[in-house]
């Protein structure tokens, strides 16, 4: 079956072999294939982009401008990779420049734009222990923005290569395969910004 | 392994991504080595941690994606669809695309509630604004203001405006609720988007049948410029096709309609019903009609009726 990003199982995958036929549709102009190809994958897109960029606007942008280049692209595609390798190097993509661009722009904001309005992040991170005693929670808000600066701190490219393995569950050999380099290269870069983190949250965790 | 060799191992012995024969290696370390052991568990602890600061998508972000991309993807499309129907069989393959669009079908699973969620409700705001300065301090962040109505400065230095303004809203509800067809209803007019329009004449012409459905049918079978839309609209209007003014209607259709699909589905539908009123428009029809098929069932419609294929 055709994995999602995650691992799981979409409930409207289709098997790689019809996979093959749907893509061959779309380029043939058919647009309930297209349709069919993008439901198979836009739910972990959007996850991927959300989590990344922890913005509703941002994580907008990369699944429109995502799948319009597929759409415009598609005929391109000669299956000398798979499908989701292909996406995936087209999302990354935007994910780093949204990315470096925010890098140059600002700093990183603790607040997460949500449908209700602005939610600090570390709200979300203590919800869990919304009932736990003061200290627990106190606790629980230094561990979550040590966690936001640790990273904030890694490059673009170190803080995809740990979303893409830590969050999507993607190997290496997949990673390096869609950033454009080889699985040790993606090793050094998970070790790195494993790293960087131990060193930020150490005492804590 | 040294201790040095199995702490810069760790992380990725915690992600599987070691070979096998290293993966045992730590593994014999960490059971005899009380420090890598620990170190072990910081790197647990730390991918745990980690784990709760996960960001979901807010629930209806997807739907709205998916919406957005089948409009930019309709926008995308339009103008190379209208350059190609030259011919009637050309127009009639866009009638029947324009159903099949991803403009259109995409959406449809998200059902009203997509619909809706990209509707764009007018509401007249005048008002004046209390308090410090004149910064739109009523306007919220996500209104667009679409026509200033009047301008009025005052004495004190202040100035007063009434505007128009366009806010974004996103209902849902079944697809039975009045309200819902209500909104159905001023969707189905969209000017802008025929994607929204004929997603709205079909999900009406399924789950409404009343005098006010049967009226916008019949507005945007005669008046919509998109096929698409008109062939929803003569869909939904079959059940009403003994009506006198929806057969009226279908036949001016039949006369008028530049687009073959839309004339094949009005003549099937005008001529299930065995009507002598019929018989002028038929015999007009059958002399400047270019489809064979369309032709062929006036004709027969005609000797049904007993009534010369010609006019005299």
């Amino acid at each position: 079956m055709l994995q999602d990003a995650a691992g799981a199982v979409s409930a409207r995958s289709v098997s790689k072999v019809d996979e093959a036929a749907v893509i061959r549709a779309v380029q043939r102009g058919d647009q309930d294939a297209f349709e069919q190809l993008v439901r198979a994958y836009d739910q972990s897109v959007l996850r991927l982009a959300m989590n990344l960029l922890r913005s509703p606007e941002d994580a907008r942008d990369v699944y429109q401008e995502a799948f319009l280049r597929v759409y415009r692209n598609i005929h391109s595609f000669r299956f000398d990779c798979s499908f989701h390798t292909w996406l995936y190097r087209i999302v990354t993509n935007i994910c780093l420049d949204h990315l470096r661009k925010r890098k140059v722009r600002r700093e990183e904001s603790a607040v997460v734009e949500t449908a209700d309005g602005p939610v600090d992040r570390m709200d979300s991170f203590e919800q869990e222990g919304a009932q736990a005693d003061p200290e627990r929670r106190l606790w629980n808000r230094q561990l979550g923005t040590r966690i936001d600066v640790a990273l904030r701190d890694l490059t673009p490219r170190e803080r995809m290569v740990f979303e893409l393995r830590h969050y999507q569950g993607l190997r290496l050999r997949a990673i390096g395969e869609m950033l454009g380099t080889s699985e040790e290269a993606a090793k050094n870069c998970l070790f790195r910004a494993t790293q960087k983190m131990r060193v930020v949250l150490g005492d804590l965790v | 392994m040294t201790c040095d060799a199995v702490t810069k191992a760790i992380p990725l012995y915690h992600y599987g991504e070691l070979p096998p024969e290293v993966e045992d290696a730590v593994e014999e370390h960490v059971d005899v080595c009380g420090e890598c052991r620990q170190e072990l568990e910081r790197q647990r602890a730390l991918a745990a941690a980690l784990d709760r600061r996960i960001v979901a998508p807010p629930p209806d972000l997807l739907a709205e994606c998916r919406h957005e991309l089948a409009r930019a993807i309709y926008r995308e499309e339009t103008p190379a669809v209208r350059r190609t129907a030259s011919d009637p069989w050309g127009l009639f393959r866009e009638a029947f695309h324009s159903l099949w669009h991803p403009g259109i079908r995409f959406r449809q699973p998200a059902g009203a509630v997509a619909l809706i969620a990209l509707g764009f409700f007018a509401a007249r705001f005048v008002g004046f604004w209390p308090g410090i300065g004149a910064n739109l301090m009523g306007v919220s962040p996500d209104t667009v203001v679409s026509s200033i109505r009047s301008v009025q400065p005052d004495s004190s230095g202040r100035v007063q405006i009434a505007l128009d303004e366009t806010r974004r809203r996103v209902v849902s509800g079944r697809l039975e609720d009045q309200n819902i067809q209500r909104l159905l209803l001023v969707a189905a007019r969209e000017q802008d988007n025929p994607g929204v329009r004929v997603e709205s004449v079909n999900l009406l012409k399924d789950h409404s049948s009343s005098a006010e459905t049967r009226s916008v049918l019949l507005d945007r079978l005669m008046h919509d410029p998109n096929p698409g839309v008109r062939l929803k609209a003569l869909e939904g209007l079959k059940s009403f096709a003994g009506d006198p003014e929806v057969r009226s209607a279908i036949a001016q259709v039949l006369l008028k309609d530049q687009n073959s699909g839309v004339r094949i589905q009005a003549i099937d539908l005008l001529i299930k019903h065995e009507d002598r009123s019929t018989v002028g428009v038929l015999q007009t029809l059958i002399g400047r009609e270019d489809n064979n098929y369309v032709r062929m069932r006036c004709k027969n419609a005609l000797q049904q009726m007993n009534a010369s294929v010609g006019t005299f």
